[in-house]
C-alpha cells in the first residue's frame, strides 16, 4: 500500500515538475586510456616528444576530446589510420583486433565530441521561414498557392529545415523574396465579376485519329520517295528530297518500324468512337483535355470516360496516371500527380473525375496515359519487344471515349487575397491615409500579430505616393509597399525578442533563457504542428492566457493534430527524420524493376506518411512502426505487394488499414517499399545502407558517418557474386570491420527484398558492360545475421521481431528528432533531461506517438527562448 | 526577351565602336592609370563529384614536362604546354565525402566554431575580388547550375563565400547569367535613376523594420538578423556601383551574343556558360569568376540514364564508362575554353589567356575520397611556368597553398589563406 502511494505521488510529482527527473551530468567525449597501449605499440617510435613526425607528439595528446583542437588532432589520427596511411607499410602493423577496437572507440568518441562541441546550450536561434513554411504562410495570409522553387534550397547539412542556425540569408535572396512577393501580389486583386465555370469536352478520336493519320501519311510519303529513288537506278538522293543515301535508309527504317502500329491503331475496333491508350515508338499516348493557357488559378474538375478493353487485361494494367507534362517534349513522360484504377468495361464504361488545383504558374498541359515507368527509354523498349514478336505495337489495355475539364471553381469572390488587403471594395478611395491603414492592417497580419512601427509605416506610405505619382493607379500602387512588407524581417523571421527592456551597452546574452510571450508561444506551436501561422482560435486562446493551462494546451494540440494542416508536420518531419530524400537520389533501373514506376514510388512514400498519420490519429504506440499486425495501404501498393488475397475491399487510391498475418513480410518500416528502396542504389540492394539506417533510425545506435578516403570495394566488381560475398571484404580490413561488423549483418536480414522493395527468393547478380549483361548468377538468399548487441536472428521475421522488442530505443531516437524539429536546433546534451521527461510521460501512455508531441509541447523548454 | 530589347541589344553593340577597352571606365576611374596593362583575372571551374581516378591522373612517376596525358585529360593535348596538372593537394579539414565545393576555395573547418555545426570562411576568389573588383561593373561573377547540391558540390549557393563565411548566390542558368552580364535596360536614364531611388527606399524601409526587430534579441539572434542586414547593405553597395555605371551601357562583346535557349541543359549549358564567361572577360565586366558546373544533367545530356551520384560510385562496367565519358567531355570543354581565351585579343595584342589564372578541379578526388584533389591550372595571369606535371612531396599539401600562390602570382599580397602553410614556389620556376 505504502509502495503504491509513493508511486502515485511520484507520478503526480513528475507531472507537476516534468523536469524534476534526475538531472544528467554533462557528458564527456573521452578516449579510454587503455588505448595508449596502441600508441605505445605502434606509433610512439615516430610520434613522441623526440621524433615529433608530422608535428605530432602522442604523449601530449589530450584523451579528453573537449576542445576543437583535441577533436581535430584525433580526427587526423582517425583519418590516417582509416586510409591505411598509418602505421606506414614498413613499420609494425597492429593486429586486426587491436586496430578494430581502437578505431571503434575513436570513431564513436569523435561523433560524441562533435555533438558536444556544437551544442547550443539550449538556445533557440531566431529563424527565417523555410521554403515549406513560406509557401504555407503565404497561403494562410492570402489564399494563394505559390510555387517558391525560385527560393534557394534550405540545405541543412544532416539536420532539419527548421534549424534556425542553418537557414542562411544572402543579398540575392532578398531580391528573390521581393520578386516573388510582387508576383504574388500582382495576382491579388480582381475587378469585375467572378468567372463562371465552363465545361469543355474533347472527343479523343477527333484529335488522335487525325494526328495518327498525319503521322502515317508522312511516313508513307517518305517511304514512297525512298522507293522512287531506289527505282531510279543510281539517281541522286537529293533529287528525291534526301540529304544522302543514309537518310533514305533511316526513313525506310522509320516506316517499317512505326507504320504498322499507326495502321493497326486506325483499324482498331475501338478507335472509331474514342482513343486507345497505347505505346508507340515515341512513347506512351498522353490524352489531354486541352486546358487553355489563359485559365485562371482555381479548382478544376477533369473527367475521363474510360474502360478496360477486355476482361483478359491483367489487374496491374488497369490504371491511368495523370499529371503535367515535364518541361521537355519527350514523348509520354508526365509529372505524375496521381493514379486511378479503371473499373469500367466496354459494355459499361465509367466516368472518372479528377479534381485538380491550378496555381498561377502551373503548366496548363495536363494529360492522362496508361500507367508505366516514366521514361521514354522504357516505352521504346516495350515497343521494340512487341515489334520483335511481330505485333504492330504493344497490346493496349484501355479505352478513352472523351476527356473534359470544368472550372474554375473559386473558393470566394473577391478572392481572399483581396479581402486580406482591402477592407472594402476594390473601388474604395485610396489616398495616403487609407493606404497607411491598409499597410498597418496587412503588416500586423503578416507579422503574425506584431504591430509595425510608425516610422516603418511612414516609409511605406512614401513608397505608395511615389508609385502613385508615376502610374496614377491607386490600387496598383499598393503592390510595391505590400511586397516590401512580405520581404521584411518581421515577416520572414520567426523572431522571439525579450520584451523586458535591455540594459543599454550590455550586449551580453541573457543570464538565463527567457520565456516566450503568449503570442510567440502560439506561433512556435503552430509552426511546429502546421508549418503555418496560428489560426484565430489558437491566437485567441493564447492571448487569453489559457494556453498556460496544461489541459487547454492539450486540447489545442489535439485539435491541431486533427486538423488537415498537421499533414505538413507529418510529411515535413518524417521525410527528414527518416532521410527519405534518398528515395530520389537514384533512378531505379527499369529493366530490372519494371514495376517500380512513379505511382508505386509515390504510393510507397505516402505509405510511410499515412501510417504515421494513422498512428497519431488512433493514439497508437510508436512501436507500430516496428512490428505491427496491420498495414496502411492503397490499391497500388496492394497490387505491388501482391496482397490481393488480403485486400479486404480496399479499392482506390485512398490509404486504409489492412490487417495482415504475422508471417507476412509487410508491416512496419522494415517491410515498406520506400524504406527498402532507399537502401539500394537503384540497381542492387545495399545491405550497408539498410543496416546503417536500422542502426540510426530504429535502434538509436547510429554508426559514425562514412569516413572519407576508405578504399571502395571494387575488386570483385567483374564477378557476379552475391551482396553478402561482396561485403565479406569488409572483414579483411580492420578499418572497415570496426563499423561494418555491426552494420552489414543487419542489412543481410533484408536481403529477401530487392532494390525496389519486392520480395525475392533468389538474388540475381549481374556483370554489365555497356548495355550488355555479360555474366549472371543466381544466389540463394541467406537472411540470417546478428544485431549490434550480438543477438542472432535466423531470418527477416526474427529480425523484425527483435527490432520490435527494442521499442524503447526507437522511442528515444524518435524523441530526440522530434525535439530537434520542434525546437529548431540540433539535439544537444542540454536536451538529455528534456528527452528523459518526454520519454517518461510517453511511457505512461504506452509510448503513444501523440503523447510525445503533447509532452514536448507541454515541456518548459518549448516555452523558452 | 521581347523584340524591342533584342533590337536594342543589337543597336547598342553596334553603337560601341572601337576602341573597346580603352574607351570607358577610365574617365570615371582615374586611378586605373595604366591603361596599357591588361587586367589580371582569376577563374575557377568546379566539377562536383571528382574524376575517374584510374584514367584521369597522369602517372605520378612521370613528373616535369615529360609526361603523357591520360585518357581523361587527353582532349587537352593541344594545350599541354600551357597547363599544369598538380597532384597531392587536399583540404585537411573537409571530412564530408559528398561536399566537393563547399570548402573547395575556403579550406575552412566546418567545426571551427563552438556551438555551431557549420562554419565556413572566405573563398579565395572573394579575396581576389576585393582587389580586382573595384574597377569593373561586377565585383565578381558566380555561375552555377540547378540542383548543384546533388551534384557532389555540397552545401552552398555557389563556389563563393563572403568574408563572413556566408554563401554567395550564383547565376544558375545561362539565361540568368546572360541577363545579368549583357542585357541592357532600354528604359530612359531618368527612369532608371528613379528605379534605383526606389530600390534604395525599399531597402531603407526594410531596414527600419529590421531595427525594430533587433530590439531585445539575444546575441545569436543578432548574428542571424545581421545576415539579413548585411545582405541589405550588400545590395546598397551594389546599387551605389550600379549608379556609378548607370550612364555606361553594358558593353557587348565583338561577336554578338544571342539570348540562350531556356531549355538547354548539360553539355550545351556548360559551353554557353564558358562562352558567357569569355565574353564577360572581353568587355571587362568582371575579373573574378567561379563556376559550379553541372554533373547530373551533364551526363544525362551525354546519353547516360544513371544519376550523377550513381556514376560517382563507379566500379567496373556501365558506371565507369559514364564516369570516364564525363571526364573526357569536361576536358574537351576546358580545351575549347582555352582556345577561346587564347583567341581573344586584348588591345595590346596579348590574349585573355595571357592574363587569366584559371583552375579546374574539385575537392573530391573520386568516389568518397578527399585526398589528391584533381587540379589543372592554366593561363598566364599568375606567372606560372606551365607544361608540367607536379606531384607534391607531401601527399597532404594544403590546397590553400595553391590558392595563396595564385593570389601572390596575381600580385595580391595575401599573408595566408585558409589553412595554407606556404606557397608552391616551383610553379614559378621552370
Amino acid at each position: 500500500m505504502i509502495l503504491k502511494m509513493t508511486r502515485l505521488l511520484s507520478v503526480t510529482f513528475s507531472l507537476l515538475f516534468p523536469l524534476a527527473i534526475e538531472a544528467r551530468d554533462a557528458p564527456l567525449a573521452h578516449m579510454p586510456e587503455k588505448h595508449f597501449a596502441f600508441f605505445e605499440s605502434y606509433c610512439v617510435d615516430c610520434h613522441d616528444d623526440v621524433n615529433t613526425e608530422g608535428s605530432l607528439d602522442l604523449y601530449e595528446v589530450d584523451f579528453d576530446l573537449s576542445t576543437i583542437q583535441s577533436a581535430e588532432t584525433w580526427q587526423k589520427i582517425l583519418n590516417s589510420i582509416n586510409s591505411g596511411e598509418m602505421p606506414p607499410d614498413n613499420k609494425k602493423q597492429p593486429s586486426d583486433e587491436d586496430k578494430t577496437a581502437f578505431l571503434e572507440d575513436l570513431s564513436q568518441q569523435l561523433v560524441e565530441a562533435r555533438a558536444l562541441l556544437s551544442d547550443t546550450g539550449g538556445e533557440i536561434t531566431m529563424r527565417r521561414l523555410n521554403r515549406r513554411e513560406y509557401e504555407n504562410t503565404i497561403y494562410d495570409l492570402l489564399g494563394i498557392r505559390v510555387n517558391a522553387e525560385d527560393l534557394p534550397d534550405d540545405q541543412n547539412p544532416g539536420g532539419f529545415d527548421t534549424a534556425g542556425g542553418s537557414l542562411f540569408f544572402s543579398s540575392d535572396q532578398f531580391e528573390q523574396y521581393h520578386k516573388i512577393a510582387k508576383r504574388i501580389l500582382e495576382g491579388a486583386f480582381v475587378w469585375g465579376k467572378a468567372p463562371d465555370p465552363k465545361t469543355t469536352r474533347v472527343q479523343i478520336e477527333e484529335k488522335i485519329n487525325k494526328r495518327v493519320t498525319n503521322q502515317l501519311a508522312k511516313l508513307r510519303e517518305a517511304w514512297d520517295r525512298a522507293q522512287a529513288w531506289r527505282n531510279s537506278d543510281g539517281g541522286d538522293p537529293t533529287d528525291f528530297g534526301f540529304i544522302d543515301s543514309d537518310r533514305v535508309k533511316f526513313e525506310e527504317g522509320n516506316y517499317k518500324r512505326e507504320a504498322p502500329g499507326y495502321e493497326a491503331y486506325l483499324k482498331h475496333p475501338n478507335t472509331k468512337s474514342g482513343g486507345v491508350l497505347h505505346t508507340s515508338f515515341n512513347g506512351a499516348l498522353v490524352a489531354t483535355p486541352d486546358l487553355p493557357g489563359s485559365l485562371p488559378s482555381g479548382h478544376y474538375k477533369i473527367r475521363v470516360k474510360a474502360a478496360v478493353l477486355n476482361d483478359k487485361i491483367p489487374y496491374e494494367r488497369r490504371f491511368i496516371e495523370y499529371g503535367n507534362r515535364v518541361g521537355g517534349e519527350v514523348g509520354g513522360e508526365i509529372n505524375v500527380q496521381g493514379c486511378i484504377h479503371v473499373t469500367g468495361t466496354m459494355e459499361k464504361p465509367q466516368v472518372i473525375e479528377i479534381p485538380i488545383f491550378l496555381r498561377k504558374d502551373d503548366s496548363r498541359f495536363f494529360g492522362i496515359r496508361e500507367r508505366q515507368v516514366n521514361n521514354r527509354d522504357f516505352a521504346r523498349e516495350i515497343f521494340r519487344q512487341a515489334r520483335a514478336q511481330d505485333k504492330p505495337f504493344p497490346d493496349p489495355a484501355m479505352w478513352v471515349d472523351w476527356i473534359e475539364w470544368e472550372g474554375p471553381f473559386l473558393d470566394e469572390w473577391p478572392p481572399k487575397s483581396q479581402k486580406a488587403i482591402l477592407e472594402k471594395s476594390i473601388d474604395q478611395k485610396m489616398d495616403s491615409a487609407a493606404a497607411r491603414k491598409v499597410f498597418e492592417n496587412f503588416a500586423t497580419k503578416a507579422f503574425r500579430g506584431r504591430k509595425p512601427s510608425p516610422a516603418y509605416l511612414d516609409k511605406l506610405v512614401v513608397l505608395f505616393e511615389t508609385e502613385l505619382a508615376s502610374n496614377g493607379k491607386p490600387v496598383l500602387s499598393l503592390i510595391e509597399p505590400l511586397a516590401v512588407i512580405l520581404s521584411s524581417p518581421s515577416f520572414l523571421y520567426l523572431s522571439e525578442p525579450y520584451e523586458k527592456p535591455w540594459i543599454e551597452n550590455d550586449k551580453k546574452p541573457y543570464p538565463e533563457r527567457v520565456p516566450l510571450t503568449k503570442r510567440e508561444f502560439a506561433i512556435r506551436l503552430a509552426y511546429f504542428l502546421w508549418s503555418s501561422p496560428p489560426d484565430e482560435e489558437l491566437m485567441e486562446v493564447a492571448m487569453s492566457g489559457d494556453l498556460k493551462k496544461p489541459e487547454v494546451l492539450r486540447q489545442q494540440v489535439d485539435r491541431m493534430l486533427d486538423d488537415p494542416r498537421s499533414w505538413e508536420f507529418i510529411t515535413g518531419f518524417t521525410h527528414q527524420w527518416l532521410h527519405m530524400e534518398r528515395l530520389d537520389f537514384f533512378n531505379y533501373n527499369h529493366r530490372l524493376y519494371p514495376h517500380f514506376d512513379e505511382s508505386v514510388k509515390e504510393s510507397a512514400r505516402n505509405e510511410v506518411f499515412h501510417t504515421i498519420q494513422y498512428i497519431l490519429d488512433e493514439r497508437r504506440p510508436v512501436g507500430d512502426l516496428l512490428n505491427p499486425d496491420y498495414l496502411v495501404v492503397n490499391d497500388v501498393l496492394i497490387n505491388y505487394y501482391r496482397l490481393k488475397a488480403l485486400r479486404g475491399g480496399i479499392e482506390g487510391t485512398e490509404f486504409r488499414k489492412l490487417a495482415i498475418p504475422e508471417d507476412n513480410p509487410r508491416g512496419g518500416l522494415l517491410g515498406m517499399a520506400a524504406i527498402l528502396a532507399m537502401g539500394s542504389d537503384g540497381e542492387r540492394t545495399s545491405p550497408v545502407e539498410r543496416g546503417a539506417w536500422i542502426m540510426r533510425k530504429l535502434l538509436h545506435n547510429p554508426p559514425p558517418p562514412a569516413p572519407p578516403n576508405v578504399p571502395q570495394l571494387s575488386r570483385n566488381a567483374d564477378k557476379p557474386i552475391s551482396a553478402r560475398q561482396l561485403l565479406n571484404l569488409h572483414n579483411e580490413e580492420a578499418q572497415c570491420a570496426q563499423c561494418h561488423k555491426k552494420i552489414d549483418p543487419l542489412g543481410f536480414g533484408l536481403e529477401h527484398f530487392d532494390a525496389a522493395g519486392l520480395w525475392r527468393e533468389k538474388e540475381r547478380a549481374e556483370v554489365v558492360q555497356g548495355r550488355r549483361v555479360v555474366k549472371t548468377q543466381n544466389h540463394k538468399i541467406d537472411d540470417s545475421g546478428t544485431l549490434p548487441d550480438g543477438t542472432p536472428f535466423a531470418n527477416f521475421n526474427q529480425l523484425r521481431k527483435e527490432v520490435g522488442k527494442r521499442e524503447k530505443d526507437f522511442a528515444q531516437g524518435f524523441t530526440e528528432h522530434l525535439i530537434e524539429y520542434g525546437l529548431g536546433r540540433p539535439f544537444g546534451f542540454t536536451d538529455l533531461n528534456l528527452a528523459d521527461s518526454i520519454m517518461a510521460q510517453a511511457r505512461k501512455e504506452d509510448y503513444a506517438m501523440r503523447e510525445f508531441v503533447h509532452a514536448l509541447a507541454q515541456s518548459k523548454a518549448f516555452r523558452l527562448k | 526577351m521581347n523584340q524591342n530589347r533584342r533590337a536594342f541589344l543589337r543597336s547598342s553593340s553596334a553603337m560601341i565602336a572601337l576602341p573597346m577597352m580603352e574607351s570607358f571606365g577610365f574617365q570615371r576611374f582615374a586611378k586605373a592609370a595604366t591603361p596599357a596593362a591588361s587586367p589580371k583575372r582569376m577563374a575557377f571551374l568546379a566539377m562536383g563529384w571528382g574524376v575517374t581516378k584510374e584514367s584521369w591522373y597522369p602517372d605520378p612517376k612521370t613528373t616535369g614536362t615529360d609526361y603523357t596525358l591520360p585518357p581523361g585529360l587527353s582532349p587537352l593535348e593541344r594545350h599541354q604546354g600551357d597547363i599544369t596538372v598538380i597532384q597531392n593537394l587536399a583540404n585537411q579539414f573537409n571530412h564530408e565525402a559528398h561536399w566537393g565545393s563547399t570548402f573547395y576555395l575556403t579550406g575552412a573547418n566546418r567545426y571551427a566554431e563552438p556551438g555551431q555545426s557549420f562554419h565556413n570562411s572566405i573563398s579565395v576568389d572573394q579575396v581576389a575580388a576585393e582587389h580586382f573588383g573595384l574597377e569593373t561593373r561586377f565585383t565578381s561573377i558566380q555561375l552555377g547550375c540547378k540542383g548543384a547540391s546533388g551534384d557532389g558540390h555540397g552545401p552552398g549557393l555557389s563556389l563563393s563565400w563572403d568574408k563572413r563565411g556566408k554563401p554567395i548566390a550564383g547565376l544558375d542558368t545561362p539565361i540568368a547569367a546572360f541577363h545579368r552580364l549583357f542585357a541592357s535596360d532600354d528604359t530612359p536614364l531618368e527612369q532608371q535613376q528613379a528605379t534605383l531611388t526606389k530600390r534604395r527606399s525599399i531597402l531603407d524601409t526594410v531596414m527600419e523594420d529590421a531595427r525594430s526587430v533587433s530590439k531585445g534579441l539575444s546575441s545569436n539572434d543578432v548574428d542571424k538578423l545581421d545576415e539579413y542586414m548585411q545582405s541589405i547593405r550588400d545590395i546598397e553597395v551594389r546599387i551605389a556601383k550600379e549608379e556609378d555605371w548607370l550612364e555606361v551601357p553594358k558593353k557587348q562583346p565583338s561577336q554578338e551574343l544571342k539570348e540562350p535557349n531556356a531549355k538547354v541543359q548539360g553539355f550545351e549549358e556548360v559551353k554557353i556558360m564558358h562562352d558567357l564567361m569569355v565574353a564577360a572577360m572581353q568587355v571587362d565586366a568582371s575579373r573574378v569568376f567561379t563556376y559550379r558546373q553541372p554533373v547530373h544533367t551533364f551526363i544525362q545530356s551525354l546519353g547516360a540514364t544513371i544519376s550523377g551520384h550513381n556514376m560517382s560510385h563507379y566500379d567496373q562496367g556501365a558506371r565507369r564508362e559514364v564516369s570516364e565519358m564525363r571526364d573526357q567531355k569536361n576536358s574537351e570543354l576546358l580545351a575549347r575554353l582555352i582556345d577561346k581565351l587564347k583567341n581573344s585579343k586584348e588591345p595590346d595584342g596579348s590574349s585573355l589567356f595571357d592574363h587569366v589564372n584559371l583552375t579546374f578541379g574539385s575537392n573530391i578526388h573520386s568516389v568518397h575520397h578527399l585526398v589528391n584533389c584533381p587540379t589543372v591550372v592554366t593561363g598566364g595571369g599568375a606567372g606560372f611556368v606551365h607544361g608540367r606535371h607536379l606531384v607534391m612531396d607531401d601527399p597532404k599539401t594544403p590546397l590553400c597553398n595553391l590558392w595563396l600562390t595564385q593570389l601572390r602570382g596575381l600580385g595580391i599580397e595575401a599573408e595566408s589563406h585558409g589553412d595554407s602553410n606556404g606557397t608552391i614556389d616551383e610553379l614559378f620556376v621552370a
